[in-house]
């Protein structure tokens, strides 16, 4: 198994704090490959990481189109395999208005399945052999991972600085 | 609204608070649970009866072809809508007091559409063989199914909205069971590990959770408004007087929303006290939900007044003989509960002291599920029994087997409700702190 590298952990309490040093921590090269934990989605951190666009919408795009064409696809496939003879019309007419129903929830379901996909690629799960740094982060504490750094390091220096409540060196 | 709910507990409580229910339940709680199970049992054995003895034992015969069972399916369906209007639709309005009952909601919503699924199946009689007649698969006399049918749209649309939903509730679930995995030891984190996939909650993850999540709320919102239109189109793309209306599908979605808003708040406000979350349900909460509620409840009295209006003024016979005799006819009972409690009784919420009164709110959410019911069966019956052909007209009653499925549905309902309940936070734990004070330093506090 690919060993995880070892570094410092600094949990705070405060949201305002996290921010400040993530804000530090993306203009400086030493803390390249940091991870920032959070108990929920907080926008001020969201913007404080300016992480850009997230790729999900192209999952979510590329799935949807998939599940339009998909949808028109087996109706029209159909009608043309074996028409059905409907209120006495000729058969083998593709019948459009009618189609778009099975078209749009098509649409729908695999557009929600491929975001689903996207999501989950992108944070990079399932992941069951996971490290959990602290069983805080899912609780009420943020925090910040910075690999290859130490305790006497300037790293640790500048997140005491901005407010960390302790900070504790991780083992490889 | 929530910007001014007073909260007297901080991020910090939330996890204690919530997840009290993975304790050992109240005493109440079994009762429930044994309840629920008695139902099912009774469903069971009515449906058991049905397969030995055949359709016939169902009591459903020419002209009423659909009864009971479409009236529970529609009814299941529409109680589900309120879990992804809450969860989805008021999700993209930034109403932040869904916060505390998306999750309650939305698995109101997945145990309803599973539940209302189980009927179409019941009332094909042989449902071994439902799969064939339903989806578009290779058969052995090389037909495929007819997609200019709205019961094939609704095979689409109802399968379509429980994946969706299913979806839906289970990726807000994954923090929240991170959550429980970081509290308990052994076996338990391991199987609660696994539930949530290994969540760390790192900033990147909630980058891509919340744009994920913004596109299944996006997707789901025309599909909860579509859902319900389909169903309606089940009615009204048929020539019957009473279906053949434009307003179906509005007013189908409307009276959706109602019966679910109404559901939301019958389940949240026995399980607040039971679980005791008055610390973060909170009155102001309930309030909004009885808001929305009063809302639809004045759309449907709208819908329920046009439909007579438009039958009048059509200058069809037909149609206003169907309306006049749902009103005064052999089924005017139904059809007045329907009226008073969809759109008498709800009234009372329009004075704040009655929306802030839980035992006289609950009465009336409970009124408004019996309403919604009779509503389903009005439409159905009272179209059914008499069309354009005298000499077909009949009358139709509920047979005891119809009435054993309907109670076995709400025991299969409250049987998954409570399980849902016992293993699983009730109150999105993740998504209730977004709507709680901020924990910033006192420093920027002040």
């Amino acid at each position: 198994m690919k060993k995880r590298p070892g570094g410092i952990l600094a949990v705070f309490q405060y949201l305002d704090h996290l921010t400040d040093a993530m804000k530090k921590a993306n203009v400086r090269g030493d803390f390249d490959g940091h991870e920032v934990f959070s108990p929920t989605s907080y926008h001020e951190i969201e913007e404080a990481g300016d992480f850009g666009s997230s790729p999900v919408k192209w999952f979510t795009f590329v799935g949807a189109m998939t599940g339009t064409i998909l949808g028109f696809g087996l109706c029209l496939y159909m009608d043309y395999d074996w028409g059905l003879v409907v209120g006495g019309k000729t058969p083998g007419v593709p019948s459009l208005p009618a189609y778009v129903v099975i078209g749009f929830e098509l649409t729908i379901l695999l557009g929600g399945i491929a975001t689903i996909i996207g999501m989950l690629v992108m944070c990079k799960l399932p992941n069951p052999t996971q490290r959990i740094l602290d069983e805080r982060f899912t609780d009420d504490r943020f925090g910040i991972f910075v690999p290859n750094a130490t305790l006497d390091g300037e790293q640790a220096k500048i997140l005491k600085a901005c407010g960390a409540d302790e900070i504790r060196l991780i083992e490889a | 609204m929530s910007d001014d709910v007073k909260w007297t507990k901080t991020i910090s409580d939330v996890n204690d608070g919530i997840l009290a229910n993975l304790e050992k339940p109240h005493p109440s709680y079994y009762v429930a649970w044994t309840l629920a199970i008695i139902f099912v049992g009774i469903g069971i054995a009515s449906w058991a009866y049905q397969v030995t003895y055949g359709m016939g034992a169902a009591g459903l015969n020419s002209p009423v072809y659909w009864g009971v069972y479409i009236t529970d399916f529609v009814f299941w369906v529409g109680i589900g809508h309120a879990g992804t209007l809450i969860s989805a639709i008021l999700f993209l309005f930034r109403a932040k007091w869904r916060n505390t009952v998306a999750r309650g909601a939305e698995a109101m919503t997945v145990f309803a559409v599973i539940t209302a699924g189980l009927f179409p199946l019941i009332h094909v009689g042989r449902l071994w063989f439902a799969a064939y007649w339903m989806g578009p698969l290779p058969n052995t006399n090389n037909l495929w199914v007819n997609f200019r049918s709205p019961l094939e749209w609704d095979v689409f649309a109802i399968s379509t909205y429980l994946t969706i939903s299913l979806l839906f509730w289970y990726m807000g679930l994954v923090p929240d069971l991170a959550s429980i995995r970081d509290r308990v030891k052994g076996f338990k984190r391991l199987v609660y590990g696994l539930l949530s996939f290994g969540w760390r909650g790192t900033a990147r993850q909630w980058h891509h959770y919340e744009a994920g999540y913004g596109f299944l709320a996006a997707l789901a919102t025309p599909l909860v408004l579509s859902v319900h239109s389909i169903v309606s189109w089940d009615f009204a793309m048929s020539i019957q007087p009473g279906w053949h209306t434009t307003i179906f599908p509005p007013y189908f979605v409307a009276g959706a929303i109602l019966s679910g808003c109404a559901m939301v708040y019958t389940l949240l406000v026995p399980i607040r006290t039971m679980f005791r979350f008055e610390g973060f349900i909170k009155e102001e909460h309930l309030e909004a939900c009885i808001k929305l509620t009063l809302l639809t409840s004045t759309l449907v009295f709208y819908a329920y007044a046009i439909e007579f209006v438009v039958a009048w003024y059509s200058g069809n016979p037909y149609e206003w003989a169907i309306f006049v005799k749902r009103a005064v006819g052999p089924y005017a009972f139904y059809f007045w509960v329907m009226v008073f409690c969809n759109c008498i009784f709800p009234l009372v919420w329009w004075s704040k002291k009655m929306r802030n009164n839980i035992a006289v709110s609950m009465v009336v959410a409970i009124l408004i599920n019996v309403g919604m019911w009779f509503e389903r069966y009005n439409i159905i019956v009272s179209s059914l029994v008499e069309d354009f052909i005298p000499g077909s007209w009949g009358h139709y009653e509920p047979s005891l087997i119809e009435i054993g499925l309907t109670f076995g549905s709400f025991g299969w309902f409250f049987f998954w409700f409570l399980i849902f309940c016992k293993f699983f936070p009730i109150v999105s734990m993740s998504e209730l702190k977004l709507i709680m004070p901020k924990p910033l330093s006192t420093k920027k506090n002040s």
